[in-house]
């Protein structure tokens, strides 16, 4: 730790906390890193969330910035209890001195789950190839040696931090999905086309070779071939590395692209790693923080452990996150988690009761009594409600009893009334957690739709049957819903989270809609319900960090070493002016002209006029575009469709007004 | 390295990135601002980015128990929850709140314009310092430091040195009569009584103390009357009734810079939509402008296609009506609400007008030129907003501008694009500015 925050480690009070969430984290099925907890100020706390949870980056005016958003946001909201907790091995998390205990207690198990998601989501192992991220000494080493490059007489520091500026631009403009490599490590194929001629000529070779394989004909056969876009070989969406590879500064004195500077390229370098280092958070917003409110309600609420007198301070904490105004990743990831859990369990029982003996998916509904079910499902009452004094009624053969913490139990080691949980093992817990006998998911398993039930039989074996009702249910595995959201958090990022799991049913039940501006009123509407509509909006907001893809097609466009780069059009238009101040940060990596192909909706006036007298929503054009920009002043050219048509997706459509509302 | 540092570097930063005034008027979203308070947005995220369309995307929104309909407003979208992650974005932007007369210095400086509002109606008589004076008046208020310094003066035109013209007397052979005569030959101010009074006094021995005059000037020096006060003291000064002044106060006239501004718009079928917002791109700086710059400003908002009325603000930007198009009415309304609320001698009068330069066929000529020369203001205006360029008989702007050329009081402006929005209110501003 630098001296820079004085932080100070877990203060006494919270040991305990801090030592049992992490048990208990263990006993509910996760596998957390270790977390290391510092108890930090109001201010200290800002400015941890200013610098992405670490202390030491390079210096740079946003830090500034959100630190002073961050205040401002705290005054208005009154001291919100902090958690910021950074991916690392082991992971570092802050507390904040003013909250009170409660509120230091969902914050840890909160931390936990975090640390898990971490430590387990294969999409953060992208960055760390396996190892551990090492994430504090990496930004502490990155700080350092660009506040070097800030302090070197040589180097101007308004430039650097310009420079700093334009890589930031772009910091989104990395290729998610890849493993990280360092941009520098990768061959560097030349994009001079040497002139071919000259190489020959280095070649050394006989005249007669010369004139008789490479002749002038195949020569000019190369030159044709050659400089057609070789580079990249495929559109490139690592805007970053591409640049760092074959980019150049733009010398305004000699008005020409000259070689990067060495601090430029080491700045570059460094800031991709960084983005690529926050990637994996990016992509997997909606998972993670959703994934760290399920269990640290599992644990406060649950598992009671708050302590009771805490917990009415924790709950309105609770409801204070996850009452936030609009779209909120917290919540709907945590209702999407529980979502799954219940639904992997109604599955599991389903299942079951399908093989019951006169049970069918066509009788479903009218056979199963639901009461009698969810008497059944109700988490044995010796698991539900453990007490000091009721240590004698378990079976330390029991698979859902913790033997050893039985026997220390019996031996008075184990606070049984404050920590009864430890009583039991991952089955244990799972049945005293079941989520279909709670009573917010009474009435789910009655829900099951007869499509659902149906597609269940389907897959059904025939070999096992069940007697009657309780005999099936007497096989379910109350682990089911657990170990599914295990397996997911390991494989999934927000979008195939979102893809895979949303339904009708959960939207729904959670109230969630779609809206569109509509040129018709000049306002926002809602438009849709349908949960294919709330998922494809949901995807473009969380696929590619929400962003428009972008990728380099040519690094010699028109054959004059420009930029070509397209912006792959699926039905949602680029925030044109943003594209085009984004273009001038690129020139500034490049050194030559830029270009971006793009797609861009135009309305002609007087259809706007038509379609608000009919109250209707006007079809706009969709029309090719290349959007120069020369270092000086920017050009637009209308491009032929075929020109674009393959950029232009034409399976999706993000549009989800309703198909009357079109004029 | 720091937070000190950075957060220094921040609003160094910050300060250079509000928003462009002239960016703001012809590109940027006016509707946040109101009459008494200019929004100039400040962009905090400020670092650009290849973005979506914002309107373009739309959004996934959570109803609390009652989902809204399709079709239902949902109001803007917020921004989702805000934890201060990694890769979070926050609010697009903050505002820098300026009053309008903020704004019209900074416009000012933009344009180099240098509009010197004037005082109109006088509005009320104050008592300014009190430095007028009359002859009578209570007594606290006369001139005591003038009644004074008159006496003293009085008494040093009066006085002489009494010693010196006392030896006068004493010389031999000098009686009152030859001493009067020498003392006005020397100016002394002595009074042949006086003279005949202290000629008495002396004793007989004394007369003859000096054989000659000469003597007794080459033996005594005379004082002068300024070294005798410093060594003696005023013991008396002559007050006088004609020296009296009493002092009252100077009333005081304080003019108004009062204005009223009527906006004028064509609503008629041929103004769609992106003529009405180059009209409120224009009107709206110039209506915030005027307000800072003018003590008091009123406005006046009459829209008209072939007859005139008039609105309230609220609705001026949006009425749409289908009829044809007669300017004139709108300038009758004008020149009638002017005279009834707003007289010349008290008000400072501005009457802008827009549209797309089309009118009913003589109404340029016939009516509204004489009508605009009637109604006295300290300007006239007329934008033409014309984004496709100019139809064959849109030619009011080419009227107006053709008749008046040259006028100190008439401004034409063409607005095609946002783009000409600044140079339009440039162009309007600098012709009352010129015409001083």
């Amino acid at each position: 730790m630098n001296d820079r925050i004085t932080a100070q480690r877990t203060a006494d009070s919270l040991e305990e906390p801090v030592s049992e969430a992490a048990n208990l984290a263990h006993k509910l099925g996760l596998d957390p890193y270790r977390v290391n907890y510092w108890i930090v100020d109001y201010d200290e706390m800002n400015e941890l969330i200013a610098y992405d949870g670490f202390q030491t980056r390079y210096p740079h005016w946003r830090w500034g910035m959100k630190y002073d958003r961050q205040q401002k946001q705290n005054q208005f909201l009154g001291g919100k209890a902090f958690e910021i907790v950074n991916n690392d091995d082991p992971a570092h998390a802050f507390l904040q001195e003013s909250n009170s205990l409660a509120d230091q207690k969902a914050v840890i198990t909160h931390v936990e789950a975090h640390a898990d998601f971490f430590a387990h989501n294969q999409w953060f192992g992208l960055f760390t190839g396996g190892g551990t991220p090492d994430a504090a000494a990496m930004l502490a080493r990155h700080a350092d040696a660009i506040a070097a490059f800030m302090r070197d007489p040589d180097i101007e520091r308004e430039a650097v931090e310009s420079w700093i500026d334009t890589i930031q631009c772009l910091e989104t403009n990395i290729d998610r999905h890849r493993a990280f490599e360092s941009a520098s490590a990768e061959e560097v194929p030349g994009i001079e086309d040497d002139d071919i001629a000259d190489r020959l000529d280095e070649l050394d070779l006989g005249a007669d070779v010369v004139s008789e394989v490479f002749d002038d004909d195949w020569l000019e056969a190369q030159r044709e071939e050659e400089p057609s876009g070789a580079i990249p070989p495929e559109p490139e969406p690592d805007l970053l590395a591409f640049l760092f590879r074959h980019g150049m500064a733009y010398d305004e004195e000699s008005e020409k692209a000259v070689e990067m500077e060495e601090w430029q390229r080491t700045v570059l370098e460094l800031l991709r790693r960084e983005a690529y280092y926050f990637a994996a958070q990016r992509m997997t917003k909606v998972m993670n923080e959703g994934w760290a409110a399920y269990w640290e309600s599992m644990m406060m609420g649950e598992e009671n452990f708050a302590g009771t007198d805490e917990f009415l301070s924790y709950a309105d904490h609770q409801a204070r996150v996850l009452a936030s105004p609009g779209l909120n990743p917290y919540k709907l990831g945590k209702e999407l988690w529980e979502y799954i859990e219940n639904s992997v369990n109604r599955r599991e029982v389903c299942e079951r009761l399908l093989r019951v003996e006169g049970i069918t998916w066509r009788n479903f509904h009218d056979v199963v009594d639901f009461e009698t079910v969810a008497a059944a499902l109700a988490p044995d009452p010796v698991i539900d409600r453990i007490a000091d004094d009721g240590l004698a009624a378990f079976d330390p053969d029991d698979p859902r009893i913790d033997s050893k913490a039985l026997a220390a139990a019996k031996d008075g080691e184990i606070d049984v009334d404050r920590y009864p949980w430890k009583l039991l093992t991952y089955e244990g817990m799972a049945e005293r957690h079941y989520s279909l006998a709670k009573p917010q998911n009474s009435g789910f398993l009655q829900r099951t739709s007869r499509e659902e039930l149906e597609r269940i039989s389907r897959y059904l074996f025939d070999d096992s049957r069940y007697g009657d009702v309780d005999e099936a249910l007497a096989d379910v595995e109350y682990t089911a819903g657990w170990d599914r959201l295990f397996e997911i958090r390991e494989s999934h990022n927000d979008v195939t989270f979102l893809d895979e799991f949303l339904s009708q049913e959960f939207v729904d039940d959670n109230d969630y809609f779609t809206y569109e501006y509509t040129q018709a009123t000049g306002d926002y509407r809602a438009t849709s319900t349908d949960y294919e509509d709330v998922k494809k909006k949901l995807l473009l907001q969380f696929t590619n960090f929400g962003k428009p893809t972008i990728t380099v097609q040519d690094g010699n466009y028109n054959n004059r070493n420009e930029l070509l780069l397209a912006h792959h059009y699926n039905g949602v238009m680029l925030d044109v002016e943003q594209a085009r101040q984004t273009l001038e940060r690129v020139f500034d990596l490049w050194g030559r002209p830029v270009n971006l192909k793009t797609i861009v909706k135009e309305l002609d006036e007087h259809d706007l006029e038509v379609a608000k007298r009919r109250e209707r929503e006007p079809d706009p054009d969709e029309r090719g575009k290349l959007i120069r920009y020369d270092g000086e002043s920017f050009t637009v050219e209308d491009l032929p469709w075929s020109e674009v048509e393959g950029i232009a997706a034409t399976d999706v459509d993000y549009d989800t007004k309703p198909d009357e509302w079109l004029a | 390295m720091g937070l000190r540092e950075d957060l220094e570097r921040y609003r160094e930063v910050g300060e250079e990135r509000r928003e462009d005034l002239a960016e703001f008027i012809q590109y940027g979203d006016l509707g946040g601002s109101g009459p008494e308070s200019v929004r100039v947005p400040v962009k905090i995220i400020d670092l650009p980015g290849f973005e979506y369309d914002k309107r373009d995307q739309g959004g996934v929104g959570q109803g609390d128990g009652d989902t809204p309909q399709p079709g239902q407003p949902v109001g803007q979208p917020e921004p989702g929850d805000e934890e201060g992650e990694a890769g979070e974005e926050g609010g697009e932007h903050e505002y820098y709140e300026m009053d309008p007369e903020e704004f019209a210095q900074e416009l000012d400086e933009r344009l180099g314009l240098d509009l010197e509002p004037k005082g109109k109606r006088v509005v009320e008589e104050t008592e300014g310092d009190y430095t007028d004076v009359s002859r009578t008046g209570p007594n606290s208020t006369l001139d005591f430091e003038r009644m004074f310094k008159e006496g003293l003066k009085r008494k040093l035109a009066m006085d002489f040195d009494r010693e010196y013209v006392r030896e006068a007397l004493r010389v031999d052979g000098m009686g009152p009569d030859s001493v009067f005569e020498w003392a006005r030959g020397k100016h002394l101010p002595v009074s042949r009584a006086w003279l005949d009074d202290e000629y008495t006094k002396l004793a007989a021995s004394e007369r003859t103390r000096w054989s000659s005059i000469e003597t007794m000037e080459r033996n005594v020096d005379e004082e002068d009357t300024a070294t005798r006060i410093r060594k003696e003291g005023v013991d008396h000064v002559p007050f006088r009734r004609e020296d009296e002044r009493y002092r009252y106060p100077e009333i005081v006239e304080e003019h108004e810079k009062n204005v009223v501004v009527v906006n004028i718009r064509d609503v008629s079928g041929s103004m769609r939509e992106q003529k009405r917002e180059l009209v409120e791109r224009t009107f709206t700086p110039l209506d915030w402008y005027l307000t800072g710059k003018y003590d008091r400003a009123e406005f006046v908002y009459i829209a008209h296609d072939a007859e005139a009325w008039r609105v309230e603000r609220e609705e001026f930007f949006g009425i749409r009506s289908g009829g044809g198009t007669k300017i004139s009415s709108a300038y009758e309304l004008a020149a009638a609400i002017l005279d009834e609320e707003y007289p010349w001698n008290d008000w400072n009068r501005y009457v802008f007008a827009a549209g797309d330069s089309e009118n009913s066929s003589n109404d340029t000529e016939e009516h509204v030129i004489p009508q605009m020369e009637a109604i006295p203001a300290n300007l006239h205006a007329y934008v033409e907003t014309q984004p496709s360029g100019n139809a064959i008989n849109a030619t009011h702007a080419e009227e107006v501008e053709r008749h008046f050329h040259g006028s100190d009081n008439v401004a034409v402006a063409y607005v095609n694009g946002p783009g000409d929005v600044v140079d339009a209110i440039e162009t309007i501003l600098n012709t009352e500015d010129d015409n001083e």
